[in-house]
């Protein structure tokens, strides 16, 4: 049913969730950085400037005193670890390390230190970051700079980097369940309509969604209800008016059916003529009295009458049955296929294969074979005729109701022999179709049965 | 019209299908009786103008014909032939449970009615003692069941047990030989002289009804037991 093309409504609720929770949680996790980030980077540069501000004094105390080498000095100050002291004295500079050079500083900074400003400043160095605190100390006339590397911090921001990703990523999956669930949610009664218009389609017409509380979904289920009424209504009044009128026309009819066999009986008394006539009143009456059972038969079938008496039944002789109470001969039916039994209502099937036959006959150019044949979990009943087949594009149509192929009009039968024998077997669960004949002549109806197990039924049947 | 076979009522507020019929029917040698309302066939049934069997619409004016079967049924044990509408299949089984013995759709084929009709009688008087076996003894456990066929009678110890014509009838194929399984569709070739189509409800409600009247407790039947997907028997100590 989903196309891959367009996504659903519950995936794109789901996306959405998963959207925002995404957006939010980065939100979120770039502020905690950006607030964490400065607070330590702030820390870090107060104790390195603390520091730097004790080991200066200490260095100018050791020039002023002894007015010892800047060497001396610098070999009996102790910075932390990882941490560089280099003054800047006469032009030259003095390293407590051998790879810390004057061009480790930055400018910036020296500026501000040259200037009589003491400074902070961050460089990128080897290890990763330095910091860089200046110190000037006018009264030794040097400059005092310390260069920490900032490993230790680079690692707790980028363990709180990973942690915050992570959070992030976590929120956005948790979003997308969560959208998930509240689609399906929000969807799920939306099924039960789906159900009950499925049902309903499906003949059902009593189905309805059940009513809810929630009132925002009470408008969506009360609107659909309120129109299956509307429709079963409607059906079941054209339905009636169906079978109110085939209801009055079958007293008249009964006495007339009735009437004539009377005469019938007395063919013989009467004038040649007048024979001629009964002969017409006769089929032309027959004609009409199947007519208007098939219409009947039609309305009950419409106003989803389900089986009435189903009986377990051996196919291939449903179909000899149905040929002899047409009037025909048994032998058109193909041996072969015995074994095959169907859950049906005789009465009403054999009426349908019966209508298959009339139609092989008046249309199709006579009735040539009956076979029954299994085809998987189902029982094939084709019905073959001799007539010029039927033209693609009327395969389908043939079945609805008062339709007959091409330019048969003036045949006679009143078509809505074929739209019963669709709606009958539909009835039992089985489909109807027309194909080319098998051996490319006329054509070939084929009725498709559930078949049930080939076990003996209710046996002993004549 | 030669001699009369049988005496026939009809009941049918259609003038025109009770005129038709009559006059189909006094061609095979009925002699009808035409009633267009319930009260009136009611009226002269129980005047004593007791009918060999009877055809009865299902739809009338005043009372309909499921109310004239049951009131009826205590004053005669003639078959029932109902008329009824092909759409209205549930009202066959209200019908047969009310007492009628068999249907025909309409509109019905003269000749289909008379088989039916014909059916009835036949099975009417072959019911009817052929030979000397008047008196079948059948040894149920809940006593013995004594039918006697001259009179078309079944007696427990001394009460008789009110059957109709067609529900004796399917008790002695049943008791022919008892102990064997018969279809539905056995019974209904036999009782009812209905070919593949005949609808199975048929044999069921008459069972139904024979039940209530032959076993001890209809609701588990210890006489006229079902052999599930196979048929009824009949069960003797």
């Amino acid at each position: 049913m989903r196309s891959w093309g367009a996504p659903g409504l519950r995936t794109k609720v789901a996306a959405s969730f998963a959207l925002g929770a995404t957006v939010l949680s980065v939100l979120v996790a770039l502020a905690t950085y950006g607030l964490v980030r400065g607070y330590l980077v702030q820390q870090r540069e107060d104790s390195a400037t603390r520091q730097a501000f004790a080991d200066a004094s200490y260095v100018r105390e050791g020039l002023l005193t002894a007015g010892a080498p800047v060497s001396d000095v610098l070999a009996a100050t102790s910075p932390p670890a990882g941490a560089d002291v280099l003054v800047h004295r006469q032009g030259q500079w003095y390293s407590t390390s051998l790879d810390a050079g004057g061009d480790a500083v930055p400018a910036s900074l020296r500026a501000a230190v040259v200037g009589g400003a003491a400074g902070v400043a961050w460089e990128r160095g080897r290890d990763g970051p330095v910091l860089a605190v200046g110190v000037p100390l006018p009264a030794v006339g040097a400059e005092f700079y310390e260069l920490a590397v900032t490993t230790e911090l680079e690692r707790t921001l980028g363990a709180l980097r990973l942690a915050l990703a992570g959070f992030a990523a976590l929120t956005a999956g948790g979003g997308a369940l969560l959208g998930a669930w509240a689609a399906r949610r929000a969807v799920a009664p939306l099924h039960s309509v789906a159900g009950a218009a499925a049902r309903i389609a499906s003949g059902d017409l009593g189905a309805r969604v059940p009513t809810t509380s929630d009132p925002d979904l009470a408008t969506i289920v009360g609107a659909f209800n309120s129109m299956v009424d509307a429709l079963q209504e409607r059906i079941e009044r054209e339905g009636r008016f169906t079978a109110d009128v085939s209801h009055e026309l079958r007293s008249p009819l009964t006495t007339l059916v009735t009437g004539v066999g009377l005469l019938e009986r007395r063919r013989e008394e009467l004038p040649p003529r007048s024979r001629q006539a009964l002969d017409l009143v006769v089929r032309e009456l027959a004609r009409f009295a199947r007519t208007l059972d098939d219409l009947l038969e039609l309305a009950r079938l419409e106003a989803g009458a389900a089986a009435r008496e189903r009986a377990d039944v051996a196919v291939d002789e449903l179909v000899e049955q149905a040929l002899e109470a047409g009037g025909r001969s048994a032998g058109v039916l193909v041996p072969g296929g015995g074994g095959l039994r169907a859950c049906v209502d005789k009465q009403q099937l054999s009426r349908a294969l019966v209508n298959l036959f009339d139609n092989a006959d008046r249309h199709g150019g006579g009735l040539v074979a009956v076979s029954v044949v299994p085809d998987g979990a189902g029982v094939l009943v084709h019905v073959d005729d001799a007539g010029s087949g039927v033209p693609v594009a009327d395969r389908e149509r043939i079945f609805e109701r008062f339709a007959r192929a091409g330019s048969r009009r003036s045949l006679p039968g009143a078509g809505l022999g074929l739209s019963l024998v669709t709606e009958t077997v539909r009835a039992h669960g089985g489909d109807v179709w027309c194909a080319p004949g098998p051996s490319g002549v006329g054509a070939r109806f084929t009725v498709r049965l559930p078949r049930t197990g080939t076990a003996t039924g209710a046996g002993g049947a004549a | 019209m030669g001699t009369v076979v049988a005496r026939l009522l009809v009941l049918d507020d259609d003038d025109g299908i009770r005129a038709s019929l009559s006059l189909a029917m006094e061609d095979e040698g009925y002699l009808v009786t035409g009633c267009a309302s319930a009260e009136e066939a009611l009226e002269r049934v129980a005047a004593g103008e007791q009918p060999d069997v009877m055809v009865v619409d299902l739809m009338l004016g005043g009372m309909d014909g499921f109310s004239f079967i049951r009131r009826v049924r205590p004053l005669s044990d003639a078959p029932v032939v109902v008329l009824s509408a092909r759409q209205d299949k549930g009202d066959v089984v209200a019908a047969l449970e009310a007492g009628a013995d068999d249907y025909v759709t309409k509109p019905f084929d003269l000749l289909e009615l008379s088989a039916r009709l014909r059916a009835l009688r036949r099975r009417a008087e072959a019911a009817l003692p052929a030979d000397d076996r008047d008196v079948v003894v059948l040894d149920s456990l809940d006593g013995p069941l004594v039918l006697e066929a001259g009179a078309g009678t079944v007696r427990r110890g001394s009460s008789a047990l009110h059957l109709t014509v067609t529900e004796f009838r399917l008790l002695c194929e049943l008791a022919s030989p008892p102990g064997r399984v018969l279809s539905r569709q056995v019974l209904l070739d036999r009782v009812w002289d209905r070919g593949f189509f005949g609808d199975e409800r048929i044999v069921d409600v008459h069972v139904r009804r024979l039940r209530t009247k032959v076993e001890a407790d209809p609701s588990s039947p210890r006489l006229v037991t079902t052999v599930r997907g196979l048929g009824y028997r009949l069960d003797l100590r």
